[in-house]
């Protein structure tokens, strides 16, 4: 067999939220035995843009915010693609921000799991979109990507974990990839994986986090219950973790592509075999 | 212009049809370009517009012929003006034997506005239609009837055109227009243009299977031939139609066409598909390309096959959206940060664009680098008839694809392998046994990370390398006299007012030869060559700070033999321009 990269191991900090989130990726992609050939991860810049280097994968560097765009296109042309964009929250809801709101509005069959550590890890501790107010001087209120997404009709699955509740995080990771490869369209996980250098929350994640997999009155259908559950929450300093929002909406690749087509990426090129096709074009321009 | 009887007889017709936005002056000029179209002419039409939806001034331009030319003649003899406002913008490419139909339903036009010996029609449209049909909108189909007679067209002729236009429409749309044709035929009769004799005899050539075409949809058609199956954009002034193009057709050849939130996204949708194997295509215009530069660069240092549109505007920031310039030339040759490879095409005409369109889809797999078709307003939009591409011609290359058996046999698959030529082998995602990382970061041939300075300088070398060593970018093309003292460069939209104006400095007793460039980087040597063999080169741009010239000096070109040719007030460069500016240059130097 032909020898390619070997997966490295991480460049992240002991005791990193990251690691977590590796492993729970790793495990979810065993368990639901998914081909690595066919598997694409695209990473975007920060602290958990390096995951793709310590996967078995073919993996994909973007640029700085733009894993959603990226993983959209590479989605449309390959639908066959298992395709996973991870990514930190500055890259997702700064310089990402616009891409988000079109991604949950697009409804694309990927897996877009960010690891919110409500900071700038890499370049050393300044507060992000979910930074509290007061932290590095932060006078902004933060914002809550599952707010955001609930608030857009064509979201299909919005969950949070936490880094420090692996059980969670794992069936969590497992029930996102499974939707997403279900062709349901985008599966939106944020976990939150504390900075342990700049922005150590883990103890404060423990307490301020409330299960909702374990409150039985909870039903992840309802979206308004989701937005009146989070605001509750919010409004007590705490935010909800677990599948806050499982719903239906026809994914971006079902209703791009049609079935009697090959996708783009297995297509042929060569015009032979089309040229009459071609020419029908051509003529369009005869007038 | 010859003459048969009292009725000249016209080969070469240029008609303006100028008023406010929503007048229906491009209708005018389509209708006539499909009727001289029907009598084996050639045609050419120019649209100037504002970048709103309604109103402002707005002029369509029609030149048709028998032979070959690229751009609107210096000679129009019909303008068809709905208001003052029309005459006072074109008043300055009229002459004595220029003839005015003007609608006058406001007043009488004031005639010290137009050149000495112009002819003026009188003909109140817009008070026609509204008497009789109550809709002002139905003076174009009235000036349309009055054009024709003039031109000496067949009544028939017109209203089958319309037949063919308002058919599908049907209902009263067909019928109220058909009366505004018939009013336009007693108003004619009214001028003393009775039907079948008109003041012009228009040439019946035998008729011939020409495609009418711009440089937008020759581009998209390319792409689509080429075997190109995903395409990106925002919609943007001039590059628009190649969006809306291909959203007809791409899909219904399994293709994807996304209107991305920005060009931002587009660029990086982009990438996407382009890692996936697909033949990607971006098109854009100056405040977008801007946007686009971060993942042009990308394509750059991670090897990502990716060809970019960029159709010319007259910038910067907003700038004129509508109106023709070629000032992208610096951001397509040294736009983004750091350095990296790329490849700028340059086509001169539709048939240009369909075959470089081709050319840099091939190009883009080969090099694994971002492509430019530089492209500009006047030829993305402007209306060529050309004849039919030769599709059984297209060749598809995918360059160093490596898949099956190919790639079982290695032992060792390396995405950035170090290589003779730069180019390393690539396997797309879904390929078993092809496992690779690709990245924006500078990294190994494994695609990890890495700084180390050796690393580093093989890589950039390997990446810069593989294009300033290319061999197969689509060469020049020349036209004139290869022993003229006195050559042109030009892109764009310039090829067909550039070998206009060679004709008339011909019939002035100078002679001169013309390089098409159509690789503009890598320079090339023959551009070099060319000017060493000419005493003085005018390299004729629509920009202000001469950015062709200041390339080919930058790369050796010799400096004292070239002369800039520039405009940049936003509207094209006719032939007669051209021709005085270099005569009065040659008068200088002689």
């Amino acid at each position: 067999m032909t020898q390619t990269f070997t997966p490295s191991r991480p460049i992240w900090c002991a005791g990193c939220g990251d690691f977590g989130v590796r492993g729970a990726l790793d495990k979810a992609l065993d368990q639901l035995g998914i081909a690595r050939h066919n598997l694409l991860v695209i990473t975007g810049i920060g602290c958990s843009g390096t995951v793709q280097n310590n996967v078995v994968c073919y993996g994909y560097h973007a640029l700085h915010g733009r894993v959603l765009p990226t993983a959209i296109g590479a989605k449309l042309a390959n639908p066959t693609l298992t395709v996973i964009g991870i990514g930190g929250d500055g890259d997702g809801f700064a310089i990402g921000a616009g891409h988000l709101v079109h991604t949950f509005k697009r409804n694309p069959g990927i897996t877009y799991i960010v690891m919110n550590n409500a900071t700038y890890g890499l370049t050393k501790g300044q507060p992000s979109p979910t930074s509290p107010v007061g932290f590095e001087q932060n006078v902004e209120q933060e914002l809550d990507p599952i707010l955001v997404g609930l608030s857009i009709p064509a979201t299909t699955f919005l969950a949070r974990g936490f880094s420090g509740w692996s059980e969670q995080m794992e069936r969590l990771m497992v029930a996102a990839i499974r939707h997403a490869q279900a062709g349901k369209g985008l599966a939106f996980f944020e976990i939150i994986s504390p900075c342990v250098t700049y922005n150590d929350t883990y103890r404060d994640w423990r307490t301020k986090l409330y299960n909702v997999d374990e409150d039985t009155h909870y039903n992840p259908r309802d979206r308004s219950l989701a937005f009146a559950t989070t605001l509750e929450l919010r409004e007590k300093g705490r935010l909800p973790a677990g599948l806050l929002y499982e719903g239906e909406y026809a994914s971006l690749e079902s209703s791009t592509l049609k079935a009697e087509h090959a996708p783009p990426a297995l297509q042929a090129v060569e015009p032979r075999g089309r040229l009459e096709d071609y020419g029908k074009v051509m003529q369009s321009f005869v007038g | 212009m010859s003459t048969n009887g009292s009725r000249p007889l016209l080969e070469d017709l240029n008609v303006i049809v100028a008023g406010q936005g929503g007048d229906g002056s491009l209708t005018v000029i389509t209708l006539l370009a499909g009727l001289l179209r029907q009598r084996g002419l050639s045609v050419y039409t120019e649209r100037d517009v504002l970048s709103r939806i309604k109103g402002g001034h707005a002029a369509a331009v029609l030149r048709a012929f028998s032979g070959e030319h690229y751009c609107i003649g210096d000679h129009i003899q019909l303008l068809v003006a709905f208001d003052e406002e029309a005459v006072r913008k074109k008043a300055r490419y009229l002459d004595e034997e220029s003839i005015v139909v003007y609608d006058d339903s406001i007043g009488p036009l004031a005639e010290q506005l137009l050149p000495e010996g112009c002819r003026v029609y009188p003909a109140s449209f817009s008070r026609l239609a509204m008497r009789h049909l109550r809709r002002e909108l139905f003076k174009n189909s009235i000036a349309f009837a009055v054009v024709g007679r003039l031109l000496g067209l067949e009544d028939e002729a017109m209203e089958q055109s319309f037949q063919n236009r308002f058919g599908p429409a049907g209902g009263r749309i067909l019928q109220y227009n058909l009366e505004a044709l018939r009013l336009g035929f007693e108003m004619a009769s009214q001028l003393g243009l009775t039907a079948g004799r008109g003041l012009y005899k228009i040439p019946q050539n035998s008729a011939r299977a020409q495609l009418l075409i711009t440089g937008n949809e020759a581009v998209a058609f390319g792409f689509l031939v080429a075997g190109g199956r995903f395409f990106a954009g925002y919609p943007i002034t001039p590059s628009t139609d190649i969006m809306e193009w291909l959203q007809k057709w791409l899909p219904q050849y399994g293709g994807v066409v996304k209107q991305a939130e920005d060009e931002l996204g587009a660029i990086n949708m982009a990438l996407g598909a382009a890692m996936t194997g697909t033949r990607v295509m971006v098109a854009t215009s100056g405040p977008g390309l801007s946007l686009m530069q971060e993942g042009i660069g990308q394509a750059g240092m991670a090897e990502i096959p990716l060809v970019i549109v960029d159709s010319q505007r007259g910038g910067p920031s907003t700038g004129l959206p509508t109106k023709p310039e070629q000032s992208d030339l610096n951001i397509m040759l040294f736009g983004g940060h750091g350095e990296f490879p790329r490849i700028v095409l340059s086509p001169g005409h539709p048939e240009d664009c369909f075959y470089l369109a081709v050319e840099a889809c091939n190009l883009a797999q080969r090099y694994q680098c971002p492509v430019y078709l530089a492209l500009d307003q006047g030829l993305s939009q402007n209306m060529a008839t050309v004849e039919p591409f030769k599709l059984e011609n297209v060749r598809v290359d995918r360059g160093k694809r490596i898949e099956g058996k190919e790639l079982e046999k290695l032992p060792v698959y390396k995405r950035y392998l170090l290589t003779e030529d730069g180019v390393s082998p690539y396997s797309a995602p879904g390929t078993p046994g092809g496992l690779s990382l690709v990245t924006g970061n500078e990294h190994d041939e494994f695609g990890f990370v890495s700084t180390d300075p050796i690393v580093r300088k093989r890589m950039m070398d390997k990446r810069l390398g593989k294009v300033t060593g290319a061999k197969d970018l689509p060469p020049a093309r020349t036209y004139g006299n290869p022993q003229a003292q006195v050559g042109f460069i030009g892109m764009g939209m310039l090829f067909g007012p550039i070998l206009e104006a060679m004709e008339q400095l011909e019939a002035q007793g100078l002679r001169a030869q013309y390089l098409q460039p159509r690789t503009l980087w890598p320079v090339q040597e023959e551009t070099l060559r060319f000017i060493e063999r000419c005493q003085r080169v005018y390299v004729v741009e629509l920009n202000a700070t001469g950015q062709l010239a200041h390339l080919l000096i930058r790369h050796g070109a010799q400096g004292h033999k070239l002369q800039s040719v520039l405009k940049y007030d936003g509207t094209p460069l006719r032939p007669r321009e051209i021709t005085q500016r270099v005569l009065q240059q040659e008068e200088i130097k002689a």
